[in-house]
């Protein structure tokens, strides 16, 4: 099993915290031992730890139901922790809630938005929420229009635009008066690959200007490109965070064979897992593979090897086709 | 304190703009209904009520619907905005702003005010043309608007538990409406307390409406003896406020 990386983040000291500073990072969210229990006796999170250091993108993958979504509604002060400790830049989310919202932009997964208002309304007004003034407000609402490519929108009323556009705005909502932190839910779900990829380059100028972001997401693509930790969470654990090559280079088998199996013409495509290139290489000479591909190990291995199931879109499309 | 504000503004400015997008059912909502009842309670109430004093009785009866009007906006509009927020998620875009759950509840009381104003007006306006006069000295004017602003914080506070505690919006929906109306119809808004049921009778002393028909009214005729009507309906504003913000809560357990 891979387990939590960098363990200079393991660090649990309350003087340490009350600074925000973990061994000269400063640390925008921390969670310690974190437990969701529902009344039910259900336990949605079960004793997460987690740093997002300043300027950091931080992507939480893991299966339905695995305990992301609960972990964020707990960091966005939505769902009180049932034990357990959050500070987002050194302020309790607990004990001190709306000055702990100040510092961030949450887009939840399933917000909806005022049909009526027009976009630019939704931006301004939000912004005043915020706390800024009536000119700040317009500004950081034409600024944020401006950045999500929505100007030609401004004055069109949201029952009038696509997902895409109401994604965006969602986003935008975020992203308005400029946070230093980004709560994001599964911002790009149900978004056509040209809108994802747009997204993502508004996430990568938000960050560029020093915003810290933890989202979760569906997309291991996504988790890949955008972030610079991933967190796999499962059964309310989470059971694997640390980078890309981190986690790659904690999987037992590294290289990726994938080929037709000769036997049976009508099959899919066989994948098959080796520890070394000449646990490979062997293989291939042993089935006489004329056409067949290599890789190395990806983020989907990854989650494979630990979740031990298909990740959500790759599954939805494996059905499709 | 300036935040606040700001923020109450802010929450009423954006439901605000959803009426001026969708005028019309609003406008159905605060005066048609209220105006049909005080033609219908008219029609029946001047072959029921033959030799009482006709003014006294469209007095009661444009009272009855100005009470009518505040009750559909106070629990059957708001609770059915607060649902709506609650169900389709947009009351997580407040819960995940720095922003109090009073200041939210305060924004939307503050649009129903704006609409209970609107829909008292159109039907005092409206009144005039059926041939209603009132006596409404300024002091009675100003007694109206505590009135006016009592029912609608009781309303407020049933319509908020409502929203908290339903479970879909369907059952919220059919519970702010049965009560909206039903508060009316149980209430001796428009007919004498002494025609009800006995049972009745016991039920429509807890009721706001009851003692906001009797105020209005009696503000309509230009007297100001209606302390006692506007202490219990601050008492129950109090207590329905109290039990509406105590349910309504930005973060669950």
């Amino acid at each position: 099993m891979i387990v939590p990386a960098d363990p200079l983040l393991a660090v649990d000291s309350p003087a340490v915290t009350r600074r925000s500073v973990v061994r000269g990072y400063e640390v925008a969210v921390s969670a310690r031992r974190l437990v969701k229990r529902y009344k039910d006796g259900t336990e949605a999170n079960r004793g997460i730890n987690i740093d997002l250091r300043r300027g950091e993108v931080i992507a939480i993958l893991g299966p339905n139901g695995a305990g992301k979504t609960t972990f964020l509604r707990q960091v966005t002060t939505e769902l009180r922790p049932s034990s357990g400790r959050i500070t987002v830049f050194g302020v309790d989310t607990v004990r001190d809630p709306e000055r702990a919202r100040q510092m961030m932009g949450i887009a939840p997964q399933e917000a909806g938005l005022f049909e009526s208002l027009r976009v630019r309304d939704h931006l301004e007004l939000f912004a005043r929420l915020k706390g800024l003034s009536r000119r700040a407000a317009a500004a950081a609402a034409a600024k944020t229009m401006e950045d999500l490519d929505l100007v030609a929108d401004a004055n069109r009323r949201v029952r009038t635009l696509s997902a895409g556009q109401r994604r965006r705005i969602l986003l935008g909502l975020a992203l308005v008066g400029h946070p230093p932190l980004l709560v994001l839910d599964e911002p790009t779900t149900g978004l056509d690959p040209a809108a994802r990829r747009a997204m993502w380059n508004i996430l990568r100028r938000a960050v560029g200007n020093g915003a810290s972001v933890i989202l979760s997401t569906h997309y291991m693509e996504e988790a890949e490109r955008l972030s610079d930790r991933i967190g796999i969470i499962s059964t309310g654990r989470l059971i694997a965070f640390g980078t890309l090559a981190e986690l790659t280079a904690c999987l037992d088998c590294r290289y990726r064979l994938t080929f037709h199996d000769s036997s049976d013409p009508s099959a899919d495509l066989c994948v098959e897992r080796y520890a070394t290139f000449g646990e490979l290489q062997a293989e291939i000479a042993r089935r006489r593979l004329s056409e067949y591909s290599i890789a190395g190990a990806t983020l989907e291995d990854v989650y494979l090897e630990l979740v031990g199931e298909r990740f959500p879109d790759e599954a939805a499309q494996g059905e499709r086709r | 304190m300036t935040r606040r504000v700001s923020d109450i503004w802010c929450v009423f400015q954006i439901h605000l703009e959803r009426v001026r997008a969708e005028a019309g059912p609003f406008i159905l909502a605060a005066l048609v209904f209220p105006a049909a009842m005080y033609l219908f309670a008219t029609a029946v109430g001047s072959e029921a009520s033959a030799g009482v004093d006709d003014t006294e009785r469209r007095l009661r009866f444009l009272a009855g619907s100005i009470v009518f009007s505040l009750s559909l906006t106070a629990i059957s509009w708001l609770g059915y905005l607060l649902l709506e927020n609650r169900f389709t998620g947009r009351l997580r875009l407040f819960a995940t702003l720095p922003l109090a759950a009073s200041s939210y509840a305060f924004g939307i009381l503050l649009f129903g005010l704006a609409q209970a104003a609107l829909g008292t007006s159109s039907l005092l306006l409206v009144s005039r043309f059926f041939g209603v006069r009132t006596a409404l000295t300024l002091p009675a004017a100003f007694l109206l608007v505590v009135l006016i602003v009592l029912m609608m914080l009781c309303g407020c506070g049933i319509a908020l538990v409502i929203a908290s505690h339903a479970r879909s919006f369907s059952e919220g929906s059919l519970l702010t409406d049965a009560l909206g109306a039903g508060f009316v119809l149980v209430a001796p808004i428009y007919y004498a307390p002494e025609s009800l049921p006995r049972a009745l009778q016991y039920l429509s002393r807890l009721l706001p409406t009851t003692y906001a028909a009797r105020a209005v009214q009696a503000t309509l005729t230009g007297r100001h003896d209606v302390t006692d009507d506007l202490l219990v309906l601050a008492f129950m504003a109090l207590v329905t406020l109290t039990v509406g913000f105590r349910s309504m809560r930005w973060r669950e357990d």
